[in-house]
């Protein structure tokens, strides 16, 4: 039979439709659906800002995800709670004066060889940290780390660190196995080679050992069979790099067992009846900045003038505009940390002080630029919408901005180098200490990019130095007595803390999260 | 044969593929040297770009950067080092991952190999097909139809159609898995060209190879779509071109079966263009979709792109455009010797 064109084309639309249906149906079979039932392996979503596996050189948040996975610290935090560190490896003493800690190992640790963790091992990782001259590398500047005997070792300063228990859980100072990595060219100096090694094998005593690893794609976990902890509840752990909105379809649809960066809008849609979404607040946060320099901008610089947005700004407004779960700080240090100040004690809006500041400053409706990232998301919040927020706000009180947005690549440059005109900016804090936020006092990292130097505000600068040389007992107050002087004098204007939603499926009965380390997959039930 | 290469005994065929491979390698280091200019053009230090808040303000740390990377060197020491390293096959290192960028794209460019042959293949035979039929039923119902289908695949942005697709048939139907290349809990095949597909067949993994082509249709069908639209149209344009052939009416006057006419006469001389617009449309998708790539979390040279160039990771970025601007450059040589196999007149010229 002579098969006509007509009936050609049609005959393989056909063949190509099947075949499609049949791949549909056998691709069904061939996936078992094991992820999905909450069987042995966990799919986990998450938006990557992974560079590496080498937990002395990762800094970034899945990094920190991994890390923890993989690898132990000497000290960690319990659960969610970062106001008080708790033994890890080793338990530790520190002196009156916060310039020595001593941390005693404890024995019952080993490595995923079956190897000891020892004395040894925690001081190379800590000088590996230091020496590799990494992102993370800070977070021991200015600190001598010694090994004392078989069990103990120290870390001294010369000036007081009584944040050095709270940087100590950090990832970055994870206690890798010294033998192994030192045999993969891992030396304690920048001639260190074995990032490249860390990246194809973990050499830690976490909870998982590191089955694969693409920090484009996926890392994938494995049960570490010598972990001497409780052992987690999945064997086969898949951390999945996967954007937010594919996220969300995927949690409900049960493909993934958690989703770790939907923004607001999106948790706002989703059914609690087929997931669980558990938001609070998270430790970023975003804030405003207005440049002291009068060559910036002869306004931002006018204390009349800075009074008048502090006083014009609808703070309430900008955290319902971030949705369940966000939070609003009352001064830098963010509400979950040791220090914070309660948000009733921050700047409040008042719109007739805001007009008579203004008028008093002698402002006649110049174009005030803001300046921000459009192109980066804080735990899935745009700056765009927050951005817009401000410009209404001001401009209900008399002051016209015209928001100035660019690629983060190109703005991080006028940010850091104190040129912007008004900043609309975000701190994730290196370690959650109060301390930390010190970097906001004059003449300090982010004081300098406000064009604000230590001669500006001398109280400032007291009630700061006061702060950093607290003793535990008066640490708190002498954090809040600084941010209510920032408040006041500062040219910062913090405005929010985004929620941090961690969603997962309905099988999923529990999961510990935190600040440093988001999520412990090995907690995950 | 003409009288020059005659003389010289060197094949026309011959002399024509050494005369291209001689302009391609002139044509490469144009690319690099506008990609390298371009880069450096942007207005943001890659530095800042690269390290965090505090190592940025660690001079030390900042120096030793500058150092690895080169950026402590004038501009033209740059490039000339760059272009050095390459010839020796050395992109240089992410700013980003420390890791040889030669490797990354190793491994994101077989992700979109994959995607963008399915995509291909199958929006040229539904393409063309439909732009044939369109044709042959100029100014009809049919044709209307077809005009209108074409011009929705070439209209609607790929982005919102990649995340219905993915919501009407993953979430709603079932038919098809979710995002990536394949189920997480299927294991990859052993790594010998990077597709899946393929890799798996040769390791005789069927519930693989099945797994990764269950994962393909969903991006794949969303990209062929706008290929699908774009190629209806030079196909059917085409072809009303060739109907109107006085060798065509004469070959149908001759009686010969309508199959033949078709396929032997009025396809075969439409295909030049058709081609043509094939393979522009075969080096965009090789060249990496973003915004399907995300979507569908398939991390190919789109991807990859995208996050060098928002992280301003200049190695990076220089790989991506040599590695675009050498698809180009080939799919554009391999067209010209598609021609001459296709039309014999080309051949003789």
């Amino acid at each position: 039979m002579k098969l006509s064109w007509k009936s050609t084309i049609p005959v393989i639309g056909l063949v190509t439709a099947a075949g499609l249906a049949l791949s549909g149906c056998a691709g069904g079979a061939a996936n078992g659906g094991g992820a999905a039932e909450g069987g042995k392996t966990l799919v986990v979503d998450a938006s990557f800002d992974l560079k590496t596996a080498d937990p002395n050189r990762q800094y970034e948040t899945t990094g920190q995800i991994v890390a923890k996975a993989l690898y132990q610290t000497l000290l960690t935090f319990d659960g969610d709670d970062v106001t008080t560190p708790i033994d890890g490896l080793a338990s530790y003493e520190m002196n009156a004066d916060s310039t020595v800690m001593t941390l005693t190992m404890k024995d019952d640790a080993v490595f995923s060889d079956g190897s000891p963790v020892t004395v040894d091992d925690a001081v190379f990782s800590l000088q590996r940290l230091q020496g590799v001259k990494g992102n993370p590398s800070f977070l021991l500047d200015g600190v001598t780390v010694a090994k004392v005997d078989d069990k103990t070792l120290t870390l001294t300063s010369e000036a007081p660190k009584p944040e050095l228990p709270f940087i100590l859980p950090n990832g970055a100072l994870a206690v890798v196995n010294q033998e192994v990595v030192e045999a993969n060219g891992g030396t304690t100096d920048e001639k260190d080679g074995a990032e490249a090694f860390l990246n194809g094998e973990s050499a830690g005593s976490g909870p998982y050992v590191l089955e694969s690893f693409d920090a484009a794609k996926q890392v994938v976990f494995t049960a570490n069979p010598e972990y001497k902890g409780e052992k987690p509840a999945y064997e086969r752990v898949v951390l999945r790099n996967v954007e937010g909105p594919t996220q969300k379809l995927n949690v409900e649809k049960g493909e993934s067992q958690l989703a770790l960066d939907l923004n607001p809008d999106q948790v706002a849609e989703l059914s609690s009846a087929n997931v669980n979404i558990l938001s609070s607040a998270s430790q970023y946060m975003i804030f405003l900045l207005l440049n002291q320099n009068p060559e910036v901008n002869a306004f931002t610089s006018n204390p009349d003038f800075l009074e008048a947005v502090k006083l014009g700004v609808d703070y309430d407004k900008i955290v319902d505009l971030a949705g369940e779960g966000a939070a609003r700080p009352g001064g830098p240090i963010p509400s979950i940390f040791v220090g914070a100040l309660d948000a009733a004690d921050g700047n409040q809006r008042d719109v007739k002080a805001a007009e008579a500041a203004l008028k008093a400053s002698g402002y006649n409706g110049e174009e005030i630029t803001l300046n921000f990232p459009n192109d980066i998301t804080v735990q899935g919040l745009s700056f765009n919408s927050i951005a817009e927020s401000v410009q209404a706000q001001l401009k209900e009180v008399g002051i016209n901005v015209t928001l100035a947005p660019a690629p983060v690549a190109t703005e991080l440059d006028a940010y850091r180098g104190g040129t912007e005109t008004i900043g609309l900016w975000y701190w994730g804090p290196d370690f959650p200490h109060p301390s930390n936020y010190l970097v906001f006092a004059p003449g300090q990292l982010v004081g300098l990019r406000a064009g604000w130097p230590a001669e500006a505000d001398a109280k400032s600068v007291e009630l700061a130095n006061a702060a950093q040389a607290a003793s535990d007992a008066d640490r708190v107050a002498a954090f809040e007595a600084w941010q209510k002087q920032q408040n006041e004098t500062g040219p910062f204007i913090p405005l929010l803390q985004p929620a941090q939603n961690v969603v997962t499926a309905k099988s999923i009965s529990s999961v510990s999260t935190n600040p440093v380390w988001t999520v412990d997959l090995a907690s995950i039930k | 044969m003409t009288e020059r290469s005659a003389r010289r005994g060197i094949p026309p065929f011959v002399r024509y593929v050494g005369v291209r491979l001689g302009l391609t390698v002139l044509l490469m280091f144009g690319v690099t040297l506008v990609t390298f200019t371009l880069t450096n053009l942007v207005p943001a230090d890659p530095v800042q770009a690269a390290l965090g808040e505090q190592a940025a303000a660690d001079p030390e740390i900042v120096a030793k950067f500058r150092a690895e990377q080169g950026l402590d060197q004038p501009l033209p020491v740059q490039y000339v080092t760059y272009l050095g390293n390459v010839l020796q096959g050395d992109l240089g290192t992410s700013t980003q991952t420390r890791q040889p960028v030669a490797t990354e794209l190793a491994d994101a460019f077989p992700a979109t190999i994959e995607l963008a042959v399915a995509a291909i293949v199958f929006s040229a035979f539904i393409g063309v097909g439909l732009g044939l039929w369109a044709a042959m039923k100029h100014r009809k119902f049919t044709d209307q139809v077809i005009r209108v289908i074409s011009l929705i695949g070439l209209s609607w942005p790929t982005f919102w159609l990649a995340l219905v697709v993915y919501y009407i048939f993953f979430f709603v139907l079932g038919i098809f898995p979710g995002s990536g290349r394949l189920d997480p809990a299927v294991i990859p095949p052993p790594h010998i060209t990077g597709l899946y597909t393929v890799d798996s067949l040769l390791a005789g993994q069927w519930g693989t190879f099945w797994d990764a082509v269950n994962h393909l249709v969903m991006p794949a069908s969303v990209l062929a779509l706008y290929t699908i639209g774009l190629l209806t149209r030079f196909a059917r344009s085409a072809v009303l071109e060739v109907l109107d052939m006085d060798y065509v009416k004469a070959a149908k006057a001759k009686g010969l079966p309508p199959r033949t006419v078709t396929f032997g006469y009025v396809l075969r001389a439409a295909l030049v263009p058709i081609i043509t617009v094939l393979g522009l449309a075969f080096g965009s998708l090789l060249s990496g979709t973003v915004l399907v790539e995300k979507v569908y979390s398939w991390h190919g040279i789109g991807e990859y792109s995208f996050a060098a160039a928002t992280r301003l990771d200049l190695p990076a970025i220089m790989g991506v455009g040599l590695v675009v601007g050498f698809v180009y450059i080939g799919l554009n040589f391999l067209v010209d010797l598609l021609y001459g196999a296709i039309d014999p007149r080309v051949r003789v010229s």
